[in-house]
């Protein structure tokens, strides 16, 4: 077979390829961008932020890494039972967490809010320039599943990192501020 | 036709297909997963260090562990520690190996189905702990306990002598092969009969000018490796005036002749010979700057050089040239290493090295020989040293004869360390109730009917007085750098448990309700010292301090000279060392090195030490045979082909490594491997070297000579693949010869 047959052959094996290869983009972009509308995860305990949050307790109370590191993180089992060992304990979803701490076991959470890898997102900083919790996770207290309201990608963090004061800018936009 | 893609075509459609894959709206669902209990001071994402203790070997470096989110996930060198001084060797880089070990024991354990039959049955804490103190409570409350240890550290191994003190018991033996294969039961006697101390002397490496070594491989086992590394630099680059110049003496290139300006590989035993033979030309020849050598005469009455020359095959030329290197030097110190403790002339061949220090007047000078200062609190001095060989056959002998009613075992493996012949595993079988602290099923593990697993050493408290310290008095302090990750208990707590429930004199001697009471009560005895590099007004401060720093130390070197209390009666001779095997049916003579990645075997559970390859040979993962060339070619052997290496006691077979730097006559295997038990790592892998080891024990000081053994090798006309670094691709270059 000549170089031209070759070239032909596998432009012909190409075409389809490429024409599937479109129709998933378009579909994956579909999917992408209704990530924010996603409802949110089955939880293994259908937890109420909302009510937490009318009992008055503040959001560091649980997730008080948000204040000094770079993850938030989830409440130690340790930490739901030390409440809830004595408040509403005989209702069956408090039951359920005591189980999971009478058992020494971890509850596995869904996570909500997703970063991708590659960026290294720190709360500390956002939290010490005195950005709120509800301006990246929505208004969590009025929620009770609580669900990502915030689609996270660059062209929103940029939307806020240019807002800033000028003499910031130009460090907050520098790729190496979030891509390491 | 058929349909040929081409490689651009090939290249376009691979690289359209992962796009497509990429794509893929494949978003992987992973559960957050809380701390039930979070850590102390755990903060998610960042780094946590702790200061502790490396466990690996019985030097006592000071480590610093890197924990996130609960997990150790690091070992660094502690910084601050002034004995490795922010450095780490490869076993203590290892050390997450040994606290994530797969085949660690997770509970406490009763083997159901006979010793040695490896039918475990998991059994609660309190039952085991309750079989062992009615045990111990015994017939008339008269139990006679046996407490075998290897490595332990310096708190336990104080808290056990105060038990079995209490329980009129004599006190723990002691027993690794580590320590016998650097020599130090030997050292000791060397202190003691010179100095009249009861610590190992201190040799100041990175200040001497010239150092000439018998058989210390300082750069690899030997004392304090990581220690001494840092001082061979030190010494090599001339801080204290030139580049230092080191002369090693030993059969083999180990690495750290590889290192030295000039390796002489003399016949196996007469190391000793030829420091005799240096101290007579020095003597004779009134060589150095010291003054007169008159008072010295008398030890040397009795040598010949030329004797020497003949036993060593150094000629009376090179004698007087090495004799005038040392002696010229301002500040040269001789080093009677391990490889001397192997013979029966140890403790004379130890006599003779130190006598070079001696006439050289190298005693507390820079650059020389010193004593380590003691730590100035009663709870850290260490009362006993490390059992001479003679103890553990006395033990050996009692468990034989149904003496010994309850045998505690703690870090020990003589099953696996010693050659059948010394009768420790069939002496076990007199013993009603044997009992392992080990965290892993080793072969002693094996042949106990209890095991109440320790904690690893990152999980665990204690403290280790570093012997030697370095340049100063130094306690290096372990903590957790996490939760014990299994149903382990630590031995301490173990034993004050005991006492208590055994009440009485016991419970009187071992007072408090937990090993981290002891410990704070011990450390709060320095608080207030004046030489100490931190004091706080409290104990609790103090002992938060010492937790933080990893131990205490002081500020400035402090040490003590050594002052000769009179020199040995008489003049000094070495006898030629005797060995086992006649030398026409075993022409070889068996050279047991220690492992520098799996030590005396300890390390042959943790892979990466298995990888580590051998600095001389890279070799790995194996038991090898190494040849000097002529002997490989002479026997008609090479590379990779398995020899059977034959003892008057055993055999074993092993694939050769060629390896020029070592005498013809001599036949070097490491130590390590050839485990029955200790893991899925170690566990059917190669042989033991030890299993060769003929019955040559020293009798002035009972030194197992375990260098004393002659062999014959047979080539079997096999060959296998031995894991190598490095590669054989260039054999055969025989300008390489």
């Amino acid at each position: 077979m000549s170089g031209a047959g070759r070239r032909r052959a596998s432009i012909r094996l190409m075409l389809p390829l490429a024409l599937a290869g479109g129709a998933v983009l378009v579909v994956a972009a579909i999917l992408l961008s209704q990530r924010t509308a996603e409802s949110a995860p089955a939880q293994p305990i259908a937890f109420s932020h909302r009510t937490h949050a009318e009992a008055e307790i503040q959001c560091l109370f649980c997730h008080p890494n948000a204040l000094r590191s770079d993850v938030a993180g989830m409440p130690s089992v340790e930490r739901c039972a030390g409440c809830h060992r004595t408040i509403a304990t005989t209702r069956r979803r408090i039951q359920t967490v005591l189980g999971y701490w009478e058992r020494g076991e971890p509850i596995p959470w869904q996570p909500i809010n997703k970063m991708a890898d590659f960026v290294f997102f720190s709360h500390q900083p956002h939290l010490a320039a005195g950005v709120g919790c509800e301006t990246c996770h929505g208004d969590v207290g009025k929620m009770n599943a609580a669900r990502q309201v915030v689609n996270m990608d660059m062209g929103w963090c940029l939307n806020c990192h240019l807002k800033q004061p000028e003499t910031a800018v130009a460090r907050l936009t520098d790729c190496l501020a979030c891509h390491k | 036709m058929a349909h040929r893609v081409s490689r651009r075509g090939f290249l376009k459609i691979a690289a359209g297909a992962s796009v497509v894959a990429g794509l893929s709206p494949t978003v992987r669902r992973v559960a957050l997963e809380p701390f039930v209990r979070p850590p102390e001071e755990e903060l998610p994402g960042r780094a946590t260090w702790y200061a502790s203790t490396c466990r690996q070997c019985p030097a006592g470096c000071g480590v610093i562990v890197r924990v996130i989110n609960g997990r150790a996930r690091k070992i660094e060198g502690n910084p601050s520690h002034p004995l490795n001084r922010g450095k780490l060797c490869a076993r203590g880089q290892a050390g997450l190996q040994v606290l994530y070990n797969p085949d660690r024991l997770q509970n406490a354990v009763r083997q159901t189905g006979g010793r040695g039959s490896r039918r475990f049955e998991p059994v609660q804490w309190a039952e085991a702990t309750d079989q062992l103190a009615s045990a111990l409570k015994g017939v008339g409350g008269k139990a006679r306990v046996g407490f075998l240890g290897g490595s332990v550290p310096t708190h336990l191994r104080l808290l056990v002598t105060r038990f079995l003190e209490a329980l009129g018991s004599p006190g723990p033996v002691l027993f690794d092969l580590h320590s016998v294969l650097e020599g130090g039961a030997e050292a000791h006697a060397l202190a003691d009969r010179w100095f009249g101390s009861a610590d190992k002397p201190i040799y100041d490496i990175g200040h001497a000018e010239v150092i000439f070594s018998f058989g210390a491989n300082f750069l690899e086992t030997w004392l304090s490796p990581v220690s001494q590394s840092y001082d061979y630099g030190t010494m090599r680059q001339g801080q204290s005036g030139g580049r230092g110049f080191l002369v090693q003496f030993e059969p083999r290139l180990s690495m750290t002749a590889a290192s030295a300006d000039q390796w002489i590989p003399v016949p196996p035993g007469t190391e000793g010979l030829v420091a005799l033979g240096l101290g007579r030309i020095i003597v004779e020849e009134n060589l150095g700057r010291v003054g007169s050598h008159r008072e010295h005469a008398q030890l040397y009455r009795d040598v010949s050089v030329g004797a020497v020359a003949e036993a060593s095959g150094l000629s009376v030329d090179r004698l007087q040239k090495l004799a005038r290197a040392f002696a010229d030097a301002d500040r040269s110190v001789a080093l009677p290493g391990g490889y001397l403790s192997g013979f029966t002339n140890a403790s004379q061949s130890m006599d003779a090295v130190m006598a070079l220090n001696v006439i050289m007047r190298r005693l507390g000078r820079e650059g020389g020989v010193f004593l380590p200062h003691t730590i100035p609190a009663e709870a850290f001095i260490n009362p006993d040293l490390p059992s001479p060989f003679r103890d553990f056959e006395k033990l050996i002998q009692k468990m034989r004869d149904g003496q010994v009613d309850v045998l505690m075992v703690h870090g020990a493996n003589p099953v696996y360390e010693l050659p059948r012949w010394a009768g420790f595993a069939d002496a076990l079988t007199n013993v009603p109730l044997v009992v392992s602290f080990s965290p892993f099923i080793n072969e002693t593990a094996a042949q106990a009917d209890l095991i109440l697993p320790d904690h690893t050493y990152l999980e665990g408290w204690g403290f280790e007085v570093c012997s030697p310290g370095g340049d100063r008095p130094v306690v290096s302090s372990q903590q957790p750098a996490v939760r014990p990750l299994y149903d382990t208990r630590s031995t301490a707590d173990v034993l004050l448990k005991l006492a208590s429930s055994l009440g009485g004199a016991v419970s009187q001697a071992l007072p408090w309700p937990d090993e981290v009471a002891y410990l704070e009560e011990a450390s709060a005895q320095l608080l207030g010292s004046s030489i100490g590099v931190f004091d706080a007004r409290t104990p609790a401060g103090f002992w938060s301090r010492w937790r933080q720093l990893g131990g205490w130390w002081s500020t400035k070197p402090i040490r003590q000279e050594p002052v000769a209390r009179g020199l040995p009666q008489g003049p000094l001779q070495v006898p030629a060392a005797s060995f086992a095997g006649q030398p026409n049916l075993f022409p070889f003579t068996l050279l047991p090195y220690e492992s520098i990645a799996l030590s005396d075997g300890r390390g042959a559970d943790q892979h990466w030490l298995q990888e580590t390859p051998d600095p001389m040979t890279t070799a790995c993962w194996n038991t090898w045979v190494e040849l000097n060339p002529a002997t490989a070619a002479q026997l008609g052997v090479t590379d990779d082909d398995i020899v059977r290496v034959v003892s008057t006691h055993n055999a074993l077979e092993a694939p050769v490594v060629v390896f020029p730097g070592i005498r013809p006559d001599v036949v070097a295997i490491p130590t390590g491997q050839g485990h029955q038990d200790y893991g899925r790592f170690a566990a059917g892998r190669g042989s033991n070297v030890m299993d060769l080891i003929a019955p040559v024990v020293e009798r002035e000081a009972a030194v197992l000579a375990w260098g004393g053994t002659r062999v014959r090798v047979e080539a079997v006309h096999r060959s296998t693949k031995l894991a190598r670094l490095e590669s054989l691709d260039g054999k055969g270059r025989e300008t390489l010869r």
